[in-house]
């Protein structure tokens, strides 16, 4: 998926103004936040636990290297074919090339970022391979021709009563009025693809380097049957994805879990540990794992290491109020809401997506939120001073954050002005909120009033109050 | 340039990217486990944790609880049972059983080779290896050539649990599997099901819609 971020603040707009999008968002975001808080609420040591899954994630990624390495060995061992991608091309061309080694016709997905990130369909089409999205959420968006809007649940975007119009539209389905109708729809539709398929492509939620195993959670048993069925399973994973040892595991099953979904754990986990054995009843007789960088080694250097703490549990999106708002497509990319605006800039490139890091009010809820302590809020802040020192903010910006500085730097020039704009907002909005501004302060009255400027400020109040003498 | 080759930079890369900073020590693991409960209490425990996740518990002998499962599986459209040709206890109660519907006893083959129409009637039954008292789950692995065929494609699911196999949390039961585990683990916690459409939770897109667990007290 190439990324579209740069007109963010133009779809962000046309989100705002889209009514069913905005229903589809109030209702999703309720809902799984109430189940999440809930979940998180009825966790005794949510927060013990998120420290040590924090400090677990940073020692790890300190010897990635290491940890990855005997992930790689021990897949080996067992049987696994690990591929390793420096991009998303380099990825692309693995994919091709393993589809047509293996003599695949028809593939199916599960929901995958690492497979979106590196377009991974456009390297199955290449190869000449049939791709299934077996996920509910991916299958509607990919019928409505729509970009998936959320980390694990594509079509997050969409009301009910928009899925049912995109089943009737693409396949001829009668109306349906619940979720329940519309997945047996999706039902009937799918599951014949799943015994036909050559190849299974999934994502994976942790690797687990003692044993070289693929951790897999679902909720619906599409990727655990994407990877038992069909002869191939091609697994695709951020190579951040590693956990030293299976006793790791817990933590993140907990919070992920909760923090996701609300639930303790999802119906699903499996844990694969290399290719079917002589005897086996099931799984793939050849298992491929493709490691991706894309990026992660430059991250891993920097200030932003923190960033690949995150084990994409969604829990920022829906507690971020911008992401409540817009949604998810005008992030432009895989990833939206504050770990898109974080990783977006860092994977894609800053001047690709330049403004997302000021899609975010600061509140800090989205740091608050995640069960892994990455610093979202202080990477968004420090993401937009490099903007700044990269060139890619608007030199009236630049020059009013320098107004702006030098004036509260000084308390008596700050006093003089609110002296002046006090007496204006008097004079000329008799005290009443300003509903328009003149360039180039017009942006922030376009959609609200700006507050009118008290007669006396805060500080002048402060004094008088205390009985100071001015 | 080669796949090794890449693979070989790629780990130069991240050593070197990590060369600097001082390695904080891990965290010990099991911090957050949950305290050991006592094994009689572990039944009481998974009942909960099961029913929670959208499970439906029969608390055997087997016997006793045939008629209440019969209905159950005939209210959801069951016509067929089947289980794994190894699994002798799953297959006495599945032939147990079989009179309470009337239900056809069928093979696992005929399941997988009957495509979605034989799947959508049909119930499998199989001897879970062990569960977890904290989440409500139960454990099948590929151990022994078993196979998952019974949780993974019919319309119900049987478990056959012997409260005796519980593991009280996450901790022990990842431990069970030691440093070489079956190739195939799965952690079934509930139905198949999925929140996709408008985050209310309806059946999946694939595998059971009912997961029933045949709590077997008795030693
Ligand atoms: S940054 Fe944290 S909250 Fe956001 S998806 Fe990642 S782990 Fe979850």
């Amino acid at each position: 998926m190439e990324p579209d971020s740069r007109a963010f603040e133009r779809n962000a707009l046309k989100a705002l103004s889209d009514k069913e999008l905005q229903d589809a968002l109030e209702n999703a975001v309720g809902r799984i936040e109430a189940r999440r808080a809930a979940a998180v609420a009825s966790f005794d040591g949510f927060e013990a636990a998120r420290e040590r899954a924090s400090g677990l994630r940073r020692e790890t990624l300190s010897r990635l290297g290491d940890h990855l390495a005997r992930f790689i060995e021990e897949a080996e061992k067992r049987g696994a074919v690990v591929h390793v991608a420096r991009d998303a091309a380099q990825a692309r061309g693995i994919v091709a090339r393993v589809a047509r080694e293996e003599g695949v016709a028809l593939a199916v997905r599960s929901k995958s970022t690492a497979a979106e990130e590196i377009s991974l369909d456009d390297a199955l089409r290449e190869a000449g391979v049939e791709e299934v999205e077996t996920d509910l959420g991916g299958y509607v968006a990919r019928l409505a021709g729509e970009p998936p809007s959320h980390i694990l649940s594509s079509a997050f975007h969409m009301t009910r009563e928009a899925v049912s119009r995109v089943f009737e539209g693409k396949l001829g389905e009668p109306p349906a009025a619940d979720a329940a109708t519309l997945s047996a729809i999706a039902r009937k539709r799918l599951e014949e693809s799943f015994s036909r398929a050559g190849m299974g492509v999934s994502g994976a939620n942790f690797l687990v380097a003692e044993t070289g195993s693929v951790v897999l959670l679902s909720n619906d048993g599409n990727a655990r049957a994407g990877a038992l069925l069909p002869r191939v399973h091609l697994v695709v994973a951020g190579i951040e994805k590693v956990v030293p040892r299976m006793a790791d595991l817990p933590v993140f099953l907990r919070l992920l879990s909760r923090s996701a979904s609300g639930q303790p754990l999802p119906s699903y986990v499996s844990i694969l540990t290399g290719p079917r054995r002589d005897g086996d009843a099931e799984g793939p007789q050849r298992l491929h794992v493709l490691l991706i960088d894309c990026g992660r080694s430059a991250i891993l250097e920097g200030k932003y290491r923190d960033a690949l703490k995150c084990i994409r549990c969604g829990a920022c999106l829906s507690a971020c109020p911008v992401y409540g708002c817009v949604g998810g497509r005008p992030y432009g990319w895989v990833y939206p809401g504050p770990i898109g605006a974080v990783l977006t800039p860092l994977l894609a490139g800053l001047s690709e997506a330049a403004a997302l890091p000021d899609a975010s009010t600061l509140c800090g809820a989205c740091s608050d939120a995640c069960p892994v302590k990455v610093p979202l809020s202080a990477f968004l802040l420090e993401l937009r001073s490099d903007t700044r020192f990269q060139g890619l903010k608007a030199p009236a910006e630049i020059a009013w954050a320098k107004g702006y500085a030098s004036v509260m730097k000084r308390a008596g020039v700050l006093e003089a002005l609110e002296r002046i704009l006090g007496e204006l907002s008097r004079l000329v909005s008799k005290g009443h909120p300003l509903s328009g501004m003149p360039y180039p302060f017009a942006g922030w009255t376009e959609r609200r009033d700006f507050p009118s400027v008290a007669r006396r400020p805060f500080r002048k109040l402060w004094k008088i109050r205390r009985g100071a003498r001015e | 340039m080669t796949g090794d080759d890449e693979r070989a930079l790629l780990l130069l890369r991240l050593r070197s990217a990590t060369e600097e900073c001082p390695c904080a020590p891990a965290p010990p693991a099991g911090g957050d486990a949950p305290a050991p409960v006592a094994a009689e209490d572990r039944a009481a425990r998974f009942a909960e944790a099961f029913e929670a996740a959208g499970g439906l518990l029969f608390a055997g002998p087997a016997e006793s609880v045939l008629h209440d499962l019969g209905e159950t599986l005939r209210a959801e459209g069951v016509t067929a049972l089947f289980s794994p040709e190894g699994d002798a206890a799953a297959r006495r109660v599945a032939e147990a059983l079989a009179p309470f519907g009337p239900f056809t006893l069928v093979s696992c083959a005929e399941v997988r080779e009957g495509g979605g129409a034989a799947a959508a009637a049909a119930a499998g039954f199989r001897t879970a290896e062990a569960g977890i008292a904290e989440t409500g789950t139960v454990i099948e692995t590929s151990a022994d050539g078993k196979t998952h065929l019974p949780g993974l494609l019919p319309k119900v699911h049987v478990s056959l649990l012997s409260a005796s196999s519980l593991h009280t949390g996450l901790e022990d039961a990842l431990a069970a599997l030691g440093p070489d585990p079956p190739r195939n683990v799965t952690f079934c916690s509930g139905p198949s099901r999925t929140a996709d459409v408008g985050q209310v939770f309806a059946p999946g897109v694939f595998g059971p819609v009912k997961t029933i667990v045949l709590l077997l007290t008795s030693p």
